[in-house]
Parts: structure tokens; C-alpha cells; sequence
């Protein structure tokens, strides 16, 4: 599968500043970022998809990255944010690290995959040192995008 | 070493609460198990990642229905894959083709199957 991440992370989704410190806030606050994009038909029932997946069992996969996630009606084409914590939030990780990079995915219902491949992509890049040092090196949005469009593929 | 084909039951695939089960079942044994996702065609031919990593398992995107191999090298080998083929092969409560009808005692809507 062949991302366009201008299309995927546009710039407008990508914050280099301190996010909120707390799990939650922090979820909400990726997704304000896809509703100011206007992406998104309905932040509660996002939010909620988001949370409710949160409570099955965190989404801090660890190496200092979080990727929470769901599949909602409330947005209607694929949509990835990210932002970058100097502080680390606590994500309840099983390796007990704080998250440093945070993705947040949010795609449309239906029959497709889509959020699992877009998943399991972010996430196989994710695995490379450089990728995540390329993340927390990167001084612009552009930047971000420069790292995923070389590491996703 | 030692090395086992498991299908992947729960509905969720190996994703959200059956991978984080996985993965700390992994990380309860002291032998290095890694797993490596099938391709298009079903063959076993991936990268193996490490089973103990939550990262690694998610990158492999397994979905219900798929089949992993699993492969166990050092201390208790053996047991870590039984154990892990267990986790595998468990439909979770509330998945719509449990097949362990007899053991869940027909707590759903209408006991179908």
C-alpha cells in the first residue's frame, strides 16, 4: 500500500510543541488537531472511539512511542496527527517508558483495513533507530514528513 | 529451538487486547520467541520480530483468521509456545464465531452456532 503522507499527516496535523501531560488530554488534543484541519464531522464520537480503544489496553506500544487509534464515522478519509513530547507522557507502556512520539490514527468506517495497515506500516518504521531519531531530531513539520515519506513504503 | 504454526483466532487479530496478551506472555518466559507474520500467499516468509516487543508484534499487522509462525529458542521453549499458542487460539469473550460455546455457558444473545 502506497501512502501520500501530505495527504495522510498533512503539515496542518503535525505539532512540534509540548503537548498536555496527561494520556488523555493529549489524545484529545492530537485530535483537535485533525478537527481545526476540518476532518472531523463529530469530535465527541471520535474522541469516544478513541478512548473506548484506550481502555481495551493502551495503544503505548513502547521505545517511546504511542499510536492510539480507532475507526470512526466521524471523519471520512484517513487521517494521521503527531506530536512530540520532550517530557515523556506516561502511556501505561508494558516496557514502563514514557511516550515521546505520538501518532494518532483515525480512519473511516467500513470493510477496509485500513487502520491496521496504516498501523502495522507506522509501526514497522517505527522499529528502525534512525526513523525515531529522525522524528525527534526534526525541527518543522515539513521534516516529520520528510522522515515518514522516506520510512513508510 | 523450536518453532510451532498457530492460526490466529480472536476477531481482533493480533492487535489491541490479544497482542498485548501475547506480548506479556512473551515477556513472562526467559527464552527468545520471535514470530514472523505470513505474506499474501500465506507462506511464512517475513522479517521474524521479537514476540516481547508490543512495537514489534503491531508492526506485523496479523489479522484474524491469519496464521503466525512462532519460534521459541532457549529456556522452557516449549512451555512458551503452548502458552502462547493458547493466547492465540482463544476466541475473546464477545467474538461472534466463539467456538467455545461449552465453556462459556451461553451467556449471548441468541446461542447461535
Amino acid at each position: 500500500m502506497d501512502y501520500d503522507i501530505d495527504r495522510l499527516l498533512p503539515t496542518e496535523q503535525i505539532s512540534l510543541a509540548e503537548p498536555p501531560a496527561k494520556k488523555d488530554d493529549a489524545i484529545s488534543f492530537l485530535l483537535d488537531l485533525v478537527v481545526e484541519n476540518d476532518r472531523v464531522d463529530d469530535r465527541e464520537r471520535a474522541l469516544e472511539a478513541l478512548r473506548e480503544r484506550e481502555r481495551e489496553t493502551t495503544t503505548g506500544v513502547g521505545k517511546g512511542i504511542a499510536i492510539p487509534h480507532a475507526q470512526t464515522g466521524a471523519v471520512s478519509e484517513p487521517s494521521v496527527a503527531f506530536c512530540r513530547s520532550e517530557a515523556g507522557l506516561d502511556f501505561d507502556s508494558m516496557d514502563e517508558q514514557p511516550a515521546h512520539l505520538i501518532f494518532e490514527i483515525l480512519v473511516p468506517e467500513g470493510g477496509s483495513d485500513d487502520h491496521l495497515e496504516i498501523l502495522s506500516s507506522l509501526s514497522r518504521s517505527l522499529m528502525h533507530d534512525d526513523v525515531r531519531e529522525g522524528l525527534y531530531d526534526a525541527e518543522s513539520p515539513e521534516e516529520v514528513q520528510g522522515v515518514l515519506r522516506e520510512a513508510i513504503s | 529451538m523450536t518453532e510451532r504454526v498457530v492460526e490466529v483466532v480472536p476477531e481482533a487479530g493480533l492487535h489491541a487486547r490479544p497482542a498485548s496478551k501475547f506480548v506479556q506472555t512473551a515477556n513472562e518466559y526467559d527464552c527468545e520467541v520471535q514470530v514472523v507474520a505470513p505474506d499474501g500467499e500465506g507462506n511464512q516468509e517475513g522479517e521474524p520480530v521479537d514476540a516481547s516487543s508490543m512495537l514489534g508484534v503491531t508492526s506485523l499487522g496479523v489479522g484474524h483468521g491469519e496464521r503466525v509462525k512462532v519460534i521459541a529458542d532457549g529456556e522452557n521453549a516449549v512451555d512458551a509456545l503452548d502458552a502462547l499458542e493458547e493466547v492465540l487460539s482463544t476466541p475473546e469473550a464477545g467474538d461472534e464465531d466463539s467456538e467455545n460455546g461449552e465453556e462459556s455457558g451461553g451467556d449471548g444473545p441468541d446461542g447461535e452456532g
